[in-house]
């Protein structure tokens, strides 16, 4: 087989035994890898209607076919598991030398199961398969978990992703970091925390053969040659902390609990600001030409990773207008394998609480919008479930039905899972794939944002033709997630499906289209979507939080725009009117044989 | 929606913004007082709420306590004042004015600026005097327009800063609070604290030659040369309404069109600017936009404007006015527009 190895690799960790298990061409060709392929081994290794927090919650990291073939971008791999934020589906992405390492193990996907006795971490070296003791990790940050791990094995080319001090306490929205990059949304490494299980090593010596080296060579050299242009530039030269100062004049960066879209201080936090007076280093991820990594300097450290999500949450989200302070947050969160969105998300909720006199134990900590001692205070206790921390470690939806009352009005989630940088009342499309992401609140698997930012439609009005462009956008998604290919290199491809076909043919050897690709991409979200089912979703979790139904907003050149829940309504229903789902957004059986899901997952349920 | 954000913004109101009026002075040079002055057929107070209505939603007027603030309210507000309340006017198919008093009189312009920021609630704040009858809505919408990187905006004509035709943010009512209680009664102290724009004369003339914006009337004989010198605008067809064309889809009176193109991401890094102010030919487009500011700023000819500087380079996009992304570089201009330059791709 070319471009998969064509076997999965589960570890129990009830027993401490392993099995390896070959996995059909049949579901590779179907949903692909990274994601698509997560998605697929959830469907069949979760128990209906699973705890997240149960042994028997698969834990799945996924590698695809692209990783490991010299494509620029694309070492990437996925987690998917049930989400303990959201009780639906987390696919969570990261990458680096951590992914080819995955794939040079020569598997397509690790499944763990089961719950240690103690503190453990799963080693892995080719064939070999160990569960160690990870007593001593306990209580350390992804990062010194990795050089520990490296240093214990005499291995320092051993490749580690752990999690933090979050992860260990079930923090919903804990993440499992590698190299510095997070899988970060939807609680992974809260999963990861409930076995008991620290990290997992590896290292790997197995090849990745392609069927046609010669042509995916030239491929990939285009491609690269691409990746060097003005499509990427932002990325290039500033990274995506670019969005912030545009969209602020823009009206769509959600400040202060997104009861406003403009921050008054953004230009003090902009991407270009933090270029000229606190910039560090370019960093990439392995195999990457765009290298959009950006580290700042602060007083207390010499490189920070920052990112516009991190950016945005933890700074004019909670109404911080200091880039010290941001930079000083993004670091507690990368320590303690926190999500920054989730975290920006959930204190933003909390601070507004604080204000409205709803919280009482917040003013031990002075939690207040822009209080920045506060701020850096609160998160440590966030990652070890102390006081009020162990409140916000529940994230906003949880946090909010505790306290109870209107709280719940300014719990900024959909499905559990807390809304990225992009106000959705000045995005109307995005408003849209927002709700209905089977992630939940999520940019990264309905990029449709990016209708909005094209021209093609009025991002201020919401119209029922927004549904065919979220479908749209969704499949596009999936596949690239799939594949995996970084969507920061999307727009290097002239016709995207027919040319990833192309290059999915050439490695893989099995001929491929345009038609294909698109159909598969179809598949995989309704997978994740029949999936949501399964655990109990219901109409009504395909929803957008009542400040942006009941509010409109008040600043900037957006001033005055909100969005209806009529009009929501109806751009929902238009979408699953494109998605062939009945009324309701229930996927029909007819919708499930064409796209060749039920036979499949039926015969796949027997591994 | 989106047609009304359309028209506020195409019709020049300028959104988050307020207008205040400093009403507070004692006119003793005068005689009577100066907002009360007849012009063009009704009290001057009346004439400068009108225009600088048609520029933003809200306009504040700050008036002494006592007997001044009767009148104006009288004037101005349907409903008697209730003391140490606004008053607010809503007349049919108009914004609203705000009335609000000095809370300690005849403080000078820093307590005027204080209170009408605290009363505007707005971000930024429009401050005139009420004793000027010349006032240029364009040059105001270009004073304005130059807020976004700073605290103050102020015009500097003739060697003089002026205060009084100035726009102000407003974080800095604070500073003025704290300058008030120390006794620096003049705003020029401000500017050395905070964020300030000086506007170069050059720049004044390209809306107001003459500078008869800062044109105030201190005495009878002042008033009397500004009725002559408001009749001979007047016969000339350069009465008020003439200063609203730079506001309307119109071509101006001169055949121009100035325009002013927002710098983000790396095109602001390379230009190491944030912003530039175009004068283009009655009808240009925005490739006549890309092509004057490749004039203006070469270093970003290849990158971020094409080769030709007739359109932008393929990672980067036109917005026009914050609202409408526009791809079509054959687009026209209309004056008083803002072009955001950004990056093409949104991802974060």
């Amino acid at each position: 087989m070319y471009g998969f190895h064509g076997r999965l690799l589960h570890v129990d960790l009830n027993t401490g035994g392993n099995s390896w298990l070959d996995l059909e061409q049949s579901r590779l060709r179907a949903f692909l890898g990274g994601v698509g392929l997560g998605t697929s081994l959830l469907y069949d290794f979760a128990p209906p209607g699973v705890e997240p927090f149960s042994p028997a919650n698969p834990l799945i990291f996924t590698s695809a076919p692209l990783v490991g073939t010299g494509l620029t971008t694309t070492a990437k791999y996925a987690v998917v598991t049930k989400s303990p934020l959201t009780g639906f589906i987390a696919d969570s992405l990261s990458s680096s030398f951590f992914a080819l390492e995955l794939k040079r193990i020569g598997l397509d996907a690790l499944v763990i199961t089961g719950q240690a006795a103690s503190a453990a971490y799963v080693c892995i070296s080719d064939e070999k398969v160990e569960i160690r003791d990870g007593s001593r990790l306990w209580g350390k940050s992804p990062s010194e978990s990795e050089s520990m791990i490296r240093s214990e094995l005499k291995d320092p080319a051993a490749r580690v992703a752990a999690i933090g001090p979050a992860g260990e306490n079930r923090v919903r929205f804990a993440t499992i970091s590698n190299e510095g990059r997070h899988a970060g949304r939807g609680g992974v490494g809260a999963v990861m925390g409930s076995k008991n299980l620290k990290a997992v090593a590896l290292r790997g010596r197995c090849g990745v053969s392609v069927a046609d080296p010669q042509g995916v060579e030239e491929i990939a050299e285009i491609v690269r040659r691409r990746s060097l242009g003005p499509v990427t530039d932002k990325y290039r030269n500033i990274g995506t902390v670019a969005n912030l100062a545009v969209f602020n004049r823009l009206g769509t960066l959600p400040t202060r609990n997104f009861q406003q879209s403009t921050f008054e201080h953004a230009e003090a936090l902009s991407g270009e600001s933090l270029t000229e007076n606190n910039f560090s280093r370019r960093h990439g991820c392995a195999s990457c030409t765009i290298r959009c990594e950006r580290l700042f300097k602060s007083l207390s450290r010499d490189q920070q990773r920052l990112e516009y999500e991190t950016l945005f949450a933890l700074g004019p989200l909670c109404g911080i207008e200091e880039p010290e302070v941001v930079l000083q947050a993004a670091h507690l969160c990368d320590l303690y394998g926190l999500d920054t969105i989730s975290t920006g998300g959930t204190l933003a909720w909390a601070m507004e609480c604080a204000e409205k006199g709803l919280l009482a134990e917040a003013n031990d900590f002075g939690l207040r919008f822009g209080k920045a001692e506060a701020l850096l205070a609160i998160i440590p206790t966030i990652a070890g479930r102390s006081g009020l921390g162990a409140l916000l470690a529940e994230g906003s939806r949880r946090a909010a039905a505790e306290i109870g009352g209107e709280t719940m009005h300014w719990a900024m989630h959909v499905k559990g899972l807390e809304l990225p940088g992009y106000e959705p009342r000045s995005l109307k499309t995005m408003a849209l794939g927002l709700a209905v992401s089977p992630r939940g609140a999520c940019h990264n698997r309905s990029g449709a944002y990016e209708v909005d930012f094209s021209g093609q439609v009025d991002r201020l009005s919401a119209d029922p033709g927004r549904g065919a462009l979220v479908v749209a956008s969704e499949n596009f998604a999936a596949v690239l997630d799939s594949l995996i290919i970084c969507k920061f290199l999307r727009k290097c491809f002239t016709d995207f499906y027919a040319e990833a076909a192309e290059l999915f043919s050439k490695v893989t050897g099995w001929p491929s289209s345009s038609m294909e690709l698109h159909r598969i991409g179809e598949r995989i979200h309704t997978l994740k979507k029949l999936f949501n089912v399964r655990e109990g979703w219901q109409p009504e979790d395909d929803w957008l939080p009542a400040r942006v139904l009941d509010e409109t907003l008040p600043t900037g050149v957006v001033q005055g725009v909100g969005l209806t829940a009529g009009e929501l309504r109806e751009m929902i229903q238009a979408y699953y009117q494109a998605r062939e789902w009945d009324e309701n957004g229930f996927i029909p059986e007819k919708k499930l044989k064409e796209l060749g899901i039920s036979t499949m997952q039926n015969e796949n349920c027997k591994m | 929606m989106m047609r009304e954000l359309e028209r506020i913004n195409r019709d020049g109101i300028i959104a988050d913004a307020a207008a205040i009026i400093l009403s507070g002075g004692k006119s003793s040079r005068m005689g009577q007082p100066k907002a009360l002055l007849i012009f063009d057929g009704e009290p001057l107070i009346l004439h400068i709420v009108r225009k600088l209505q048609s520029l933003f939603t809200d306009v504040v007027v700050v008036a002494a306590p006592g007997e001044q603030f009767v009148e104006l309210s009288s004037l101005l507000c349907s409903q008697p004042d209730q003391p140490n309340e606004l008053s607010e006017l809503k007349k049919p198919n108009k914004p609203k004015v705000k009335l609000v008093r000095d809370e300690v009189a005849h403080q000078g312009p820093v307590g005027g600026i204080y209170y009408g920021l605290r009363a505007a609630g707005r971000e930024v704040a429009f401050v005139t005097s009420c004793d000027v009858p010349f006032l240029n809505l364009a040059l105001i919408f270009y004073l304005t327009s130059q807020i976004s990187n700073h605290d103050v905006v102020v015009p500097h004509w003739q060697g003089r800063f002026q205060p009084l035709h100035a726009v102000y943010r407003r974080t800095v009512a604070p500073l003025l609070k704290e300058q008030l209680e120390r006794g620096e009664l003049r705003p020029i102290y401000l500017y050395g604290k905070v964020r300030t724009c000086e506007i170069p004369e050059e720049e004044i003339r390209r809306f107001d030659p003459e500078g008869l914006s800062f044109l105030n009337m201190n005495s009878p004989e002042d008033y009397e040369a500004a009725l002559t010198r408001w009749e001979e605008k007047r016969l000339q067809g350069l009465g008020p309404d003439s200063q609203l064309s730079a506001f309307s889809s119109k071509p101006s009176r001169e055949g121009s069109v100035s325009c002013t193109v927002e710098l983000f991401g790396v095109a602001r890094l390379l230009a190491k600017t944030t912003e530039v102010s175009l004068s283009l030919a009655h009808g240009a487009t925005l490739s006549d936009v890309y092509s004057a500011l490749a004039e203006r700023l070469p270093i970003l000819v290849g990158r971020v404007i094409t080769p030709d500087a007739g359109n932008l380079s393929s990672g980067y996009a036109c917005n026009v006015n914050g609202i409408d992304f526009v791809r079509n570089s054959n687009v026209k201009v209309n004056p008083g527009d803002r072009i955001f330059i950004i990056s093409a791709d949104a991802g974060g």
